[in-house]
């Protein structure tokens, strides 16, 4: 069997044209905007290497304030109403007996298979200020609060990370809901028994026991709200102005629109230290919450 | 499974239908306008079932835009993209699952590591690779990066999947006389096509949808996908609510049919990731 398995020929037949091509576009990539965040270049020439001067610009940029603060905004909305009311949602789904449930599911989960695009040029028109349908609906109920949705600056950031948040509830949900039943019913069960209600037994025993599930969850909701990018992009431009900008715009428009090409290398790196950081406190947080249970 | 109905869970009931309103009424609300004229859209009947049909904005959207083409463009996109990540990934797993070689474990995170690494921090030195290549406006501009990010995901479910088929099924095919590859591709490829199924899913409906890298290396008419093509609606015909939703209907009715086809297999495809990520 060494013989076999160890057959040079073909692992190199079958390893080689995924590790050349992994290495052509995935790392040498990484690396590529790594080594150039050091330098002052414009994607054609060899540049000039200006040590850190690009990060030390970047912490005076005043672009960075804005795409933190989006960032910020973006990732709560996201983890509020996707894993806040996404968890109840999957409670009670799960528990109830209920007609319909795979209707409901069904439900929740096709805007997660629309493309991006579709999604924010419905919502342009669900946000329109005249003739949408949020204004139209606060409008039939007599509520005298209508918004300028995608255009003053106050919320039009939240207006549009709930677009992102509504799309992809689906997906949550999906993982929430996964998380719930590989639990076996009967720790619930025996709490009851035991005189505790529904509630207090989901609070003391189902959602501790489903830490690992909202440790991915949240990662995903929080790196994904750093990164934002597409929905600003196509509702409106990243404006108002710049009000509306994320560190993912901020690399678009120094690499494609200013060409500084190093700076928006250095954006980028900062983007992944950022991303990593944010999953590494993520992962602290939860390994001591499984310690003190 | 232990409660009886009480007011208490009808309540409960009526929250997951008020949500199950909020996630599908937009898009219930995307097809009725696709299916009037202006003046019930703004005017006349904003909200209910459109009173007459203006199937005309149907026929004009298919007339007048490239819908036809974008579709054929997402298509072959996603197709090829699919099968050379298929291809790769499943050969790449046996080399790493089975095979033996010193730097295997290597590799193998070297692999994973890809799943960590967000787009952005490699669409710049990407961009300025597939123009040095001269790629741009062309399908492999698409394919090559997409099959490329595909490979860390797609390999490491298919390891994960062959590391649990018995060897003994390759010693027997091994004593019989058999090569190397006649095992992995008669015995080995047909054992693993529930994965298979898997990952096509997953990978097909992520370059069907994709936007950000295509939006950066594609800006030719010709050979824009769906998700690009669609954006320049919004500009230019924004007054046209009737068309527009139109377009937006026909080109998401081939994924939302499909998904109601085999939604448990595509629920299930997409979340498969969590149990390798987490």
């Amino acid at each position: 069997m060494r013989h076999y398995f160890g057959n040079k020929w073909a692992i190199a037949a079958f390893a080689l044209p995924a590790l050349l091509l992994y290495s052509l576009v995935v790392s040498y990539p990484v690396v590529q905007s790594l080594y150039r965040s050091f330098f002052e270049w414009d994607g054609i020439g060899a540049g000039t290497f200006n040590g850190l001067s690009n990060y030390a610009e970047l912490f005076r940029d005043p672009l960075l304030a804005t795409s933190l603060r989006n960032g910020g905004i973006f990732a709560l909305v996201l983890v509020v109403f996707q894993i806040g009311l996404g968890t109840i949602l999957a409670l009670v789904c799960a528990d109830i007996k209920i007609k319909g449930r795979k209707v409901l599911k069904v439900g929740y989960f096709i805007p997660v298979v629309l493309s991006v695009t579709v999604v924010c040029q419905l919502w342009i028109a669900i946000y329109d200020p005249t003739n949408g349908l949020v204004n139209r609906l606060f409008e039939l109920v007599g509520i005298p609060y209508r918004q300028n949705w995608l255009t003053s600056p106050a919320v039009s950031i939240i207006a549009i990370a709930f677009v992102n948040a509504w799309q992809f509830m689906g997906y949550q949900f999906s993982l929430l809901y996964a998380g719930i039943k590989s639990i076996p019913e009967q720790y619930v069960e025996a709490a009851i028994i035991d005189g505790c209600t529904k509630w207090g037994a989901h609070r003391r025993i189902t959602i501790p026991l489903m830490a690992e599930t909202f440790k991915f969850c949240l990662i995903v909701a929080i790196t994904g709200g750093i990164g934002a990018f597409v929905q600003m992009l196509i509702m409106t431009s990243g404006g108002p102005g710049t009000t509306n900008f994320t560190l993912t715009y901020m690399i678009y428009r120094y690499a494609f629109s200013e060409f500084e090409y190093g700076y928006a290398c250095a954006v980028s790196v900062f983007l992944v230290a950022i991303s990593l950081l944010a999953t590494v406190i993520i992962n602290r947080l939860f390994r001591q919450e499984r310690m003190t249970y | 499974m232990l409660t009886r109905i009480k007011p208490g869970s009808i309540l409960l009931q009526g929250l997951l239908w008020i949500y199950f309103i909020v996630s599908v009424y937009p898009l219930f609300w995307m097809i009725t306008y696709s299916l009037k004229n202006n003046d019930q859209i703004f005017v006349t009947n904003p909200f209910g079932i459109p009173l007459h049909m203006h199937f005309e904005n149907y026929v004009h959207a298919w007339e007048q835009f490239n819908v036809p083409r974008y579709f054929v463009n997402s298509l072959v996109v996603s197709a090829i993209s699919t099968c050379g990540i298929l291809l790769l990934s499943v050969m790449f797993a046996y080399t790493v699952a089975r095979m033996e070689w010193r730097l295997r474990e290597a590799a193998r995170i070297y692999m994973i590591i890809g799943m960590f690494i967000p787009l952005q921090v490699i669409m710049i030195p990407l961009a300025i690779l597939v123009k040095n290549f001269h790629l741009t406006n062309t399908y492999g501009a698409l394919i090559v990066p997409y099959i490329a990010f595909g490979l860390p995901f797609s390999s490491l479910i298919f390891y994960g999947f062959m590391r649990t088929i018995p060897v003994e099924l390759e010693e027997s095919a091994c004593m019989d006389g058999a090569s190397i590859y006649r095992t992995f591709f008669r015995i080995i490829v047909p054992i693993v096509r529930p994965a298979v199924a898997t990952i096509a899913i997953f990978q097909f409906l992520g370059a069907w949808n994709e936007f950000l890298l295509a939006y950066i290396l594609i800006s030719d008419e010709a050979m824009k996908t769906l998700p690009l093509g669609l954006l320049f609606f919004q500009g230019q015909y924004s007054t046209d609510w009737g068309g527009m939703g139109a377009v937006m209907t026909i080109a998401s009715l081939p994924m939302v049919v499909m998904f109601l086809f085999f939604s448990d297999q595509v629920e299930r495809a997409l979340t498969v990731g969590s149990a390798v990520k987490g």
